[in-house]
């Protein structure tokens, strides 16, 4: 079946969809994209829209002033000069005094917020915040350990403590996330792998989308044009099915393996130098295994795609009827995406073993977690198994669909093309 | 020797028969023709011959041996309703459907531009289909379609949508096909047509072959008290004479039938004794058209009255 006819296919597919501009661009601007939306995250994170704030921070008694002086210095907030905080030693009238005269520069932002330390806050810990906008939680959380640190000193400081005591009652319960697996190296969990999992899912989602929407496209076009009875006086339905397929599934890895270069420089070397716990934790096997994992899936989907596209005879109908195949691609995309929580729930492990799902799922669950070789295995069979259940059916529908056009048929005639 | 022998096609989608028991041999060197309405079942026969379509029942002989994928490599197919991709330009278009063909190097450029230069298209090999007129692309299609040097040649309306040079010219180059030893196969329902090209026909009609046989014989049976008359005048005073069997008015010539064979003669004498301006006439003759719509006409009377039994 393989054969030069085959081939010639394969060769026009390949020129037709690698230089076309769609594929150009798409190949091209969706790692821009992507890694454009990560960076963006990133930024708004760290990045203070206030960049120059100001802040007047009031403590009723002097000694809490000091101790608020030195803890704030500390911040890194006030290190890299975002914030300015003068500090001053007020009772609660002269704090009203000064809320009057300060209430211009409130409003204006000049001033971003006054913070009263009362003294009856060493007893409650109640501190008062005057601001335009007084619930802004993102500098709450910049501050707050500071203001606590602050009181938590003064507190003992009359309770005859060590300051190691003193230092253990301040520190906060720090949970840092350790990754068991069988290698007997207990890693620190790190951002890495969430961001690979989040990555593997979306490639995934928006290749075979993308690729298997250029397939149906282009089915569509030879049996609406009529190609299709030219090149079947040549060739015959299962080369051409074949070829369309595997010239277009080499078209979905060269993009993939395009997409997936960064990830192989990050792994594979120390060009760049990436904070620790963005570093992802996969090794090539892995990429590897992802590539042949991808290739089926494809070839899989490809073969639905086409499929559908020979069921109707122009772009609209078809849309419309492709909606089945894409719940196959869109439930385990979500499925993946969300699982990051929980990588080892139920509907994780069966899913990473379904047929379709698994082509997602898998990859995305195998970069959160050390996957039993046995699911591995289980999934690769399951999936060259669909691969190879469909392709009876998908052919037959294939091959009587593409000659006949006019009326859109119903789903109940297509399944009696099965017989013909 | 024939070159394609077809047996006993049958072919039905859902309630419709398509194909109803069609048989014909195509002779070895001959032009052949399959003609017929539109919907008779000619483009659902081409497509089992080719293999394209798996028959219900029958069979299709190729030189002898039951046709396979094979016979794809040989035949050249110019389907009624073309096809190119529109953005592809001629040049890897005509150089993709050799290729499917196995055939590429040299020798196929060198064919591709001589053609191309034969149909004043050299010009544009580098132009996207979708830029050529329509004539054009038929053209293009045409070239692709012979450009691996078929031994079958199959042709549905070959020159429907060209102006009257490119007739000429495409007709200019079948012929040459023809003398070259090769098999040539039109699909068509113009009769004046077919009658002019084919040396065999088969006429099909509801998807059952009506007709078939060489055209000298098919006159010959049909023509035998035929005339095939070219005139001026006014012919009206033969409607009720007793030697005319039926007249048929086909705008230039008008196919005149007598009752008795020996009775032309007479015919022509009375063409004249009433001063009718004789341009030609032909007896024995008959055209196909007329063949055809005879033919097609008792079958169609056939279909009636059964309908009227099954009611």
């Amino acid at each position: 079946m393989f054969n030069f006819r085959t081939l010639a296919i394969i060769k026009r597919e390949l020129r037709e969809k690698i230089m076309s501009k769609t594929f150009i661009i798409m190949t091209l601007l969706l790692p821009v994209f992507m890694f454009g939306i990560m960076a963006f995250q990133t930024f708004l994170y760290t990045y203070d829209s206030e960049s120059s704030a100001s802040l007047i921070i009031v403590a009723e008694n002097q000694n809490l002033t000091q101790s608020l002086k030195k803890d704030f210095a500390d911040l890194e907030i006030i290190k890299n000069g975002k914030y300015t905080a003068t500090f001053k030693t007020l009772d609660n009238v002269q704090l009203q005094s000064l809320l009057e005269s300060n209430k211009k520069n409130l409003l204006n932002d000049k001033l971003n917020g006054i913070i009263f330390v009362p003294s009856t806050a060493l007893k409650d810990k109640k501190i008062e915040y005057y601001s335009k906008s007084p619930s802004n939680s993102d500098l709450f959380n910049k501050i707050r350990g500071a203001i606590n640190q602050a009181l938590v000193d003064n507190y003992f400081h009359d309770k005859q403590l060590s300051p190691d005591d003193i230092e253990y009652a301040r520190d906060r319960v720090d949970i840092n996330g350790f990754r068991i697996s069988t290698d007997n190296k207990i890693e620190e969990t790190n951002k890495g792998a969430q961001i690979i999992s989040f990555v593997f899912a979306f490639l995934l989602y928006f290749s075979l989308m993308f690729i298997g929407m250029m397939m149906m496209r282009s089915v569509v076009e030879e049996k609406n044009s009529k190609i299709v009875e030219v090149l079947l006086s040549s060739v015959n339905s299962k080369e051409l099915m074949m070829g369309k397929i595997i010239g277009t599934a080499i078209t979905g890895l060269l993009q993939m393996a395009i997409w997936l270069l960064p990830l192989v420089v990050v792994v594979s070397s120390s060009i760049f130098v990436i904070p620790p716990e963005f570093i992802p934790n996969i090794t090539m096997g892995e990429i590897l295994y992802f590539l042949f994992n991808y290739f089926v899936g494809l070839i899989t989907f490809l073969g639905l795609f086409a499929t559908v596209g020979a069921i109707f005879d122009n772009d609209q109908d078809a849309q419309s009827g492709i909606w089945p195949i894409m719940m196959l691609i869109m439930i385990p995309f979500f499925i993946s995406i969300s699982m990051a929580k929980n990588p080892n729930s139920v509907l994780a492990n069966v899913t990473s073993m379904l047929p379709f799902a698994s082509i997602m799922v898998m990859p995305a669950r195998m970069s959160l977690i050390e996957i039993p070789v046995w699911q591995f295995a289980t999934s690769i069979v399951i999936n060259v198994a669909t691969m190879l259940l469909i392709f009876p059916f998908a052919g037959k529908i294939y091959r009587v669909g593409i000659l006949l056009t006019g009326k859109k048929p119903q789903w109940s005639e297509v399944l009696k093309w099965l017989k013909y | 020797m024939n070159a394609l022998e077809v047996r006993n096609l049958y072919k039905t989608f859902g309630a419709v028969k398509a194909v109803d028991d069609v048989s014909f041999n195509v002779p070895e060197g001959k032009v052949f023709g399959l003609i017929g309405r539109n919907g008779a079942g000619k483009t659902t026969t081409i497509r089992m011959m080719m293999n394209i379509y798996v028959p219900d029942s029958g069979e299709v002989f190729l030189q002898g041996a039951p046709v396979t994928d094979e016979f794809k490599q040989k035949v050249g197919y110019l389907p009624e309703e073309r096809g190119l991709y529109k953005k592809m330009n001629v040049w890897d278009t005509l150089m993709f459907f050799a290729s499917v063909k196995g055939k590429a190097g040299k020798e196929t450029e060198q064919k591709a531009n001589d053609y191309l230069k034969r149909f004043k298209l050299y010009d544009r090999k580098t132009s996207k289909v979708q830029d050529l007129s329509k004539g054009n692309q038929q053209k293009i299609q045409f070239i692709a379609t012979i450009l691996h040097d078929p031994e079958f040649l199959i042709l549905d309306e070959p020159f429907s949508g060209l102006d009257p040079i490119n007739t000429d010219l495409l007709r200019q180059i079948i012929i040459d096909l023809k003398n070259q030893g090769k098999v040539i196969i039109f699909s068509t329902h113009l009769m004046d047509f077919a009658e002019k090209m084919c040396d065999h026909i088969a006429m099909i009609d509801n998807g059952k072959i009506i007709l078939h046989g060489s055209l000298k014989d098919i006159k010959a049976k049909y023509g035998n008290r035929n005339v095939n008359l070219t005139y001026d005048g006014n012919i009206s005073f033969l409607h009720k004479h007793p030697i005319v069997d039926s007249i048929q008015d086909f705008g230039n010539s008008t196919g005149i039938t007598v009752r008795e064979e020996s009775q032309t003669q007479e015919l022509l004498k009375l063409l004249l004794e009433n001063n009718v301006t004789i341009r030609r006439f032909n007896a024995n003759d008959i055209s196909l058209h007329e063949v055809f719509i005879k033919l097609a006409g008792e079958q169609d009377k056939a279909d009636e009255s059964m309908e009227v039994r099954n009611v």
